[in-house]
C-alpha cells in the first residue's frame, strides 16, 4: 500500500489508487464536467501557475482558492476565487448549479493545495458527494488517500521529475 | 442573619440535640433585572436556536477517520456515508466526534474552574467579593445569561458550577452507543456544550481576578495595564529559572509569593509557558512569558529551567522526559496530569527538594500550592549551580556531524504536521548555509515527530534549535499583560459605532500554536486589523505569538497600538479562560448599549450579537479540543470564528449558501416582514488556506445585517481592499453586501458602480448616482433584524 504523504493519514479502507500521468489525463479526457481546483502551493515556481493556466486553456474551469488566484492574474487570466471549505460545500451537493450556472462536476482535480487541507476536502467528497458519484484526482506531488485518484509521493530532491510528471499529463488531456 | 443566608448547619439554643441544615438559599429581593425565557437552560431549551443557526449554516463534515471503533461491533467502515452496525450514520458518527472534542474542552475549563474555586476558597474564605471596580458593574455577563444569576462572592460559583457538571454529564450520555442518531442533534448537543464551556471559563476567570486582585477596572487595571517581557531571549540565564507550564495559576502564584517574601524576587527568574504564563503575569509583577505552546519542547530542550513546575492541560504527554534529558527536576502540581510521579504533599519541602537536587527521583507531585513554592525555589536555587557546566545546546561540532548524517530519506517530512522539508534543509547546512534550518524554526510545531522517525537518529529538533539559536537569543518581546474584563464605560462608548458598522469589527486573535506558517502570521492579522481601525482582543497563544514581532520602528503590536477597548486598540484580554471577557464584550453590547435584558435571555442576546455585532473569532493555531469547544462556545452566540488550515481536521465546520436564498430570510421586528438579506455573515466556522486568504474572509465575517450605510461603506472598503491587496483581485461576492450606492466606499464610488453595471448586470442612475436595479434588498435604516418570532413588535 502506498504511503500518505502525512503517514498517519489511513483513512478507512477506502483508499485512493496511484495513477500515471496517462490514466489522469485520460480520466480528464473522459469527464464531462471537470473542474481544476488550485491552491497556494502553485504559487512556489510559476511552472505550476503556467500547468493550470494550460488546463484553462484545454477548457478545464479553475477555481482558485488559498490566495493561489494571484498567481493567474499576475498573468493576465481571469479565474473564479473561492475557498476551499465553501466550495467543498458546494461540491457536496448534487443541485448545485456550478460557477457557470451549468450544474455541478463529475471530476474534481486538485492541485497545489496544503496538504492536509486537500486530504480534509477530499475526504468529504468522499464520503458524501457520492450521488452521484464525484471523482478526485490529485496531481499534487502528494499520495492523497482520500482522493479516488492520486499521483504517487514525489521526494522533495526530484522536483524536475514532478514537472515532467505533469507535462505528461497536459499531452495525455485530449479535450 | 448573614449567616443564615449562606446557608450551613445551625444549632439552636435550648435544643442541644437539634440541629438545621440550610441548603443553598436564593435571596429576596434578586429583582436586579427580570428573569428571562431561559435560566439554566437543559439540552433541549435552546434546541430551537440551535436548528435555526444550523438550518443556515448546516453542519460540514470532513471526516478524519472513515471508521468507527468505540464499541465492539466495530470497527465499522461507514465511508460513503454507510451506517455501521449501531445503525448510526458517518453524518452523525461526526457530530458524535465533534460533541465528545467539545465534552474534553469543556471539561477542562470546568475542571479547572472548580479546581480554582477549591483553591480560592481554602486559601482566602469563600466571601471573596467579586469586585471589578467602578468601571465594571456588569461582572459576570455569562453567568447572568446563562444562569439567571448575579454572583456576589466566589462561593457563589458553587452552584454555577454544580450546573455545568450536570449539564456535562447529561451530554457525555448522549455519546454512549444507542443514544443519539441525528447528526443535527449531536450539532445542538455540541453547541449546549460550547455555552457551558464559555460560562465555565467566565467563572474561572472571575474567581481568579477576584481572589488574587487580577487587574479589572480598579487602578492600573484596563487599558493601563502594565508591559511584560515576551521571548526566550528575554529570560536571563545567569539567575536560577523556574520555568512554569499549563493553565492553572495557583502554584506559580505562590511561587511569586515566596520569591517576594524571601527577597528573592531579583535572583530568581520567573518564567511561563502558555496560559500559565500569561496569568502568572497577572499576579507576579517580575514574571515573564517565555513562549507560547508551540515553542514548549524548544524551551525545555534549551535547558534554560532549573526546576520545571506543570499545572493543567497543554503540558507535553513527554514532560518528565524531556525535563530528565536536560537534567531539569520536574514538579507535577495538578491530579490531573501526575505523570506516573510519587505524592509527596505532605512530606519535609527540604526532604524533597534534597531528593530532586542529587537526582534521587526525577520529578515529584505536590498538590499543595503553597509547598510548591518553597520546593520550587529551593530547588531552583541549588540546581542552578548544578546545571551551569551543563552544555545543552548542540556543540559546532556535534551540529555538522548531524547534518553530515542525513541520508535524505524524507521520513521527517513525512512525519511532520506541516510537511516542512527538513532534508533539504540538512543538505543545505552541509553545504554551509544554516539559513534553510534556522528558518525552520519558527515553521515548527514543536511535536517532535521527525525524531522518533530518523533512521540516522538525528535530534532534529535540537539541530534547527541550534541553526537558529543567535536569533532565539534575540527572541525578545513585549506585551500586555492580561487586563481582564472589558469595561461597561468602554462598551458606552463603542456599542453604538461597533452596532452600526463604523468601528469595522471587534478581530479576537485566540488559541493555540499549530499555525500553518508561523508565528508572524499572528502578528500579521493583529498589525492589519489594528490598522485599519478593528479593535483587536486577544487570547492565550496568539497572544503571545502575536507580541514576537516587531515593526519597523522596533515596537511590537502592543507597543504600537493603544490597549483600549476602541477603534484601533490591541488588547491583552489574558489566558484562555479570559477569553469569556470577549464573549462578554459582545454581551455587554446588547445588555449596555441596547439595554436589553440578560438575565437568563440567552437566545435573545445571541440572535442579537448574530445580527448585529461584527465580531469574529481567529483562531489561527486552533489544535486542542479546547479550542474546539471555544470556537463552539461562540458560534452558539452568533459570533463567527475562522480557523487556520489545520482547523478542517476538526472535522466540521459550519457554512452559509449564499446562493441558497431561502436560507437568508430574516424577520424585521418592527413590522413581522421576513425579509432576504445578504449572507451576513456568510459563515459560522471556516477554514483558510492561508493567511492571505484569512484577512480578506475575517473582514468578510464582520458585515451584519443591522450596517447602517456608513458602516457597510467601512466594512466594504476593508473587505475589498484586504482581497485586493492579498489576493490580488475583488472579491467575488463583494456586491452581495452592496444595497444601495451609499453602502460603497466614497473613494471608489464611481468605479464600483460601473462594476455592478458590468459585471453584475445592476442599472444605474449615472445622473443621481444611485442603484436603481440589482442589491438582493435596498437600504433601510429602520430594519430591525432578528431570527426570533417572538420579538416582533407588531404582528401584521
Amino acid at each position: 500500500m502506498e504511503t500518505a504523504f502525512d503517514v498517519a493519514n489511513i483513512p478507512g479502507p477506502d483508499t485512493g489508487e496511484v495513477v500515471s500521468p496517462e490514466v489522469a489525463g485520460s480520466y480528464i479526457s473522459n469527464a464531462r464536467r471537470p473542474l481544476l481546483i488550485t491552491g497556494s502551493e502553485i504559487l512556489r515556481d510559476g511552472f505550476f501557475v503556467e500547468i493550470a493556466i494550460e488546463m484553462l486553456n484545454m477548457g478545464i474551469p479553475i477555481a482558485a482558492t488559498g490566495h493561489s488566484i494571484k498567481g493567474f492574474v499576475e498573468r493576465g487570466y481571469n479565474v473564479n476565487y473561492y475557498n476551499l471549505h465553501e466550495l467543498t460545500n458546494c461540491l457536496r451537493d448534487p443541485e448545485w448549479k456550478g460557477m457557470d450556472g451549468a450544474g455541478n462536476y463529475d471530476l474534481v482535480i486538485i492541485f497545489g493545495i496544503t496538504y492536509y487541507y486537500a486530504s480534509q476536502m477530499l475526504s468529504c467528497i468522499k464520503n458524501f458527494a457520492i450521488e452521484p458519484l464525484m471523482r478526485t484526482l490529485s496531481i499534487d506531488r502528494y499520495y492523497h488517500p482520500n482522493a479516488r485518484m492520486s499521483f504517487t509521493n514525489i521526494p522533495p530532491g526530484r522536483e524536475d521529475e514532478y514537472k515532467s510528471l505533469l507535462k505528461r499529463l497536459l499531452d495525455s488531456i485530449k479535450r | 442573619m448573614d449567616s443564615l443566608k449562606k446557608g450551613g448547619l445551625f444549632s439552636i439554643v435550648g435544643l442541644e440535640n437539634v440541629q438545621i441544615r440550610i441548603g443553598s438559599v436564593e435571596e429576596e429581593g434578586e429583582d436586579w433585572e427580570p428573569l428571562g425565557p431561559h435560566p439554566m437552560p437543559g439540552i433541549i431549551t435552546l434546541r430551537d436556536w440551535d436548528f435555526k443557526l444550523l438550518k443556515r449554516y448546516k453542519p460540514f463534515y470532513a471526516p478524519f477517520c472513515d471508521m468507527c471503533c468505540l464499541c465492539t461491533y466495530g470497527k465499522c467502515d461507514l465511508s460513503g456515508n454507510k451506517k455501521g452496525a449501531c445503525g448510526i450514520r458517518m453524518d452523525a458518527q461526526h457530530g458524535r466526534i465533534v460533541l465528545l472534542a467539545c465534552l474534553v474542552g469543556c471539561s477542562a475549563h470546568c475542571g479547572h474552574g472548580r479546581h480554582l474555586l477549591h483553591d480560592m476558597i481554602r486559601k482566602f474564605g469563600p466571601d471573596v467579593p467579586i469586585d471589578f471596580g467602578p468601571e465594571v458593574n456588569v461582572e459576570a455577563p455569562l453567568t447572568r445569561l446563562i444562569c439567571g444569576i448575579k454572583p456576589r462572592t466566589i462561593a457563589d460559583y458553587e452552584r454555577v458550577f454544580d450546573y455545568i457538571e450536570e449539564q456535562i454529564v447529561q451530554l457525555a450520555d448522549a455519546l454512549h452507543t444507542g443514544q443519539e442518531g441525528s447528526y443535527l442533534d449531536f450539532e445542538s448537543k455540541a453547541l449546549h456544550m460550547g455555552m457551558l464551556d464559555s460560562l465555565s471559563k467566565e467563572a474561572a476567570d472571575i474567581i481568579q481576578i477576584a481572589a488574587y486582585g487580577m487587574p479589572s477596572s480598579h487602578e492600573g487595571g484596563g487599558p493601563d495595564v502594565p508591559m511584560v517581557d515576551v521571548g526566550i531571549g528575554t529570560i536571563d540565564t545567569d539567575k536560577p529559572v523556574i520555568l512554569v507550564i499549563g493553565h492553572n495559576v495557583p502554584p506559580a502564584a505562590e511561587i511569586g509569593d515566596y520569591l517576594i517574601d524571601s527577597g528573592l524576587d531579583d535572583v530568581v527568574e520567573l518564567a511561563g509557558i502558555c496560559c500559565t504564563a500569561l496569568d502568572t503575569t497577572r499576579v507576579y509583577k517580575k514574571a515573564k512569558v517565555a513562549s507560547a505552546l508551540g515553542r514548549q519542547l524548544r524551551v525545555l530542550r534549551a535547558g534554560i529551567a532549573d526546576v520545571v513546575v506543570v499545572d493543567e492541560q497543554c503540558i507535553r504527554a513527554d514532560i518528565l522526559e524531556q525535563c530528565q534529558r536536560v537534567h531539569s527536576p520536574l514538579i507535577v502540581t495538578n491530579d490531573k496530569a501526575l505523570h506516573g510521579l510519587v505524592d509527596r504533599t505532605d512530606d519535609a519541602p527540604d526532604r524533597i527538594v534534597d531528593d530532586l537536587v542529587n537526582e534521587r527521583v526525577p520529578g515529584v507531585v505536590i498538590l499543595d500550592p503553597e509547598r510548591v513554592g518553597e520546593v520550587a525555589v529551593k530547588t531552583a536555587l541549588q540546581m542552578d549551580k548544578k546545571r551551569r557546566k551543563l552544555k545543552l545546546i548542540l556543540s559546532d561540532e556535534e551540529f555538522k556531524y548531524y547534518v553530515n548524517s542525513c541520508i535524505l530519506c524524507g521520513n521527517c517530512t513525512l512525519a511532520c504536521p506541516n510537511g516542512l522539508r527538513i532534508g533539504e534543509a540538512n543538505q543545505s547546512a552541509t553545504t554551509g548555509n544554516i539559513k534553510p534550518l534556522a528558518d525552520l524554526f519558527d515553521k515548527c510545531v514543536g511535536c517532535g515527530r521527525c525524531e522518533q522517525v530518523c533512521k540516522r537518529h538525528i535530534p532534529i529538533v535540537d539541530v534547527i534549535t541550534k541553526a537558529a539559536y543567535p536569533q532565539l537569543k534575540e527572541e525578545k518581546g513585549r506585551m500586555r499583560i492580561g487586563r481582564g474584563p472589558i469595561w461597561d464605560s468602554e462598551i458606552r462608548e463603542v456599542g453604538a459605532p461597533i452596532v452600526l458598522g463604523t468601528i469595522p469589527g471587534v478581530i479576537a486573535p485566540i488559541g493555540c500554536g499549530n499555525y500553518p506558517n508561523g508565528t508572524k502570521d499572528a502578528w500579521l492579522i493583529v498589525k492589519e486589523f489594528a490598522e485599519r481601525n478593528y479593535i483587536v482582543t486577544l487570547t492565550g497563544c496568539m497572544a503571545i505569538d502575536a507580541a514576537l514581532w516587531k515593526d519597523e520602528e522596533g515596537k511590537t503590536v502592543y507597543e504600537q497600538h493603544h490597549g483600549r477597548f476602541d477603534a484601533g486598540g490591541v488588547l491583552n484580554i489574558g489566558s484562555c479562560v479570559s477569553n469569556a471577557h470577549i464573549h462578554d464584550a459582545a454581551i455587554k453590547i446588547a445588555s449596555i448599549f441596547a439595554r436589553r435584558s440578560l438575565r437568563g435571555n440567552y437566545e435573545e442576546i445571541a440572535d442579537y450579537i448574530l445580527c448585529r455585532v461584527g465580531a469574529c473569532g481567529v483562531a489561527w493555531g486552533a489544535m486542542s479540543q479546547k479550542a474546539a469547544s471555544i470556537a463552539t462556545g461562540f458560534n452558539r452566540l452568533g459570533v463567527p470564528a475562522v480557523v487556520g488550515p489545520h482547523g478542517t481536521k476538526y472535522r466540521r465546520a459550519f457554512l452559509g449558501r449564499p446562493d441558497l436564498k431561502d436560507d437568508w430570510r430574516i424577520i424585521d421586528a418592527s413590522n413581522g416582514e421576513e425579509i432576504y438579506v445578504e449572507p451576513a455573515p456568510q459563515d459560522l466556522l471556516v477554514a483558510c488556506e492561508t493567511v492571505e486568504e484569512a484577512l480578506p474572509m475575517i473582514a468578510k465575517l464582520c458585515f451584519r445585517p443591522s450596517d447602517t450605510d456608513r458602516g457597510r461603506s467601512i466594512k466594504l472598503t476593508h473587505y475589498i481592499d484586504l482581497s485586493l491587496k492579498y489576493l490580488k483581485a475583488y472579491p467575488p461576492d463583494w456586491h452581495l453586501f452592496v444595497r444601495t450606492a451609499t453602502d460603497l466606499p466614497v473613494a471608489t464610488k464611481n468605479e464600483l458602480l460601473k462594476k455592478l453595471e458590468d459585471d453584475h448586470g445592476w442599472k444605474i442612475d449615472w445622473k443621481s448616482k444611485k442603484i436603481l436595479e440589482g442589491p438582493i434588498r435596498g437600504y433601510d435604516p429602520s430594519f430591525n433584524p432578528t431570527n426570533l418570532k417572538r420579538l416582533i413588535r407588531v404582528k401584521k
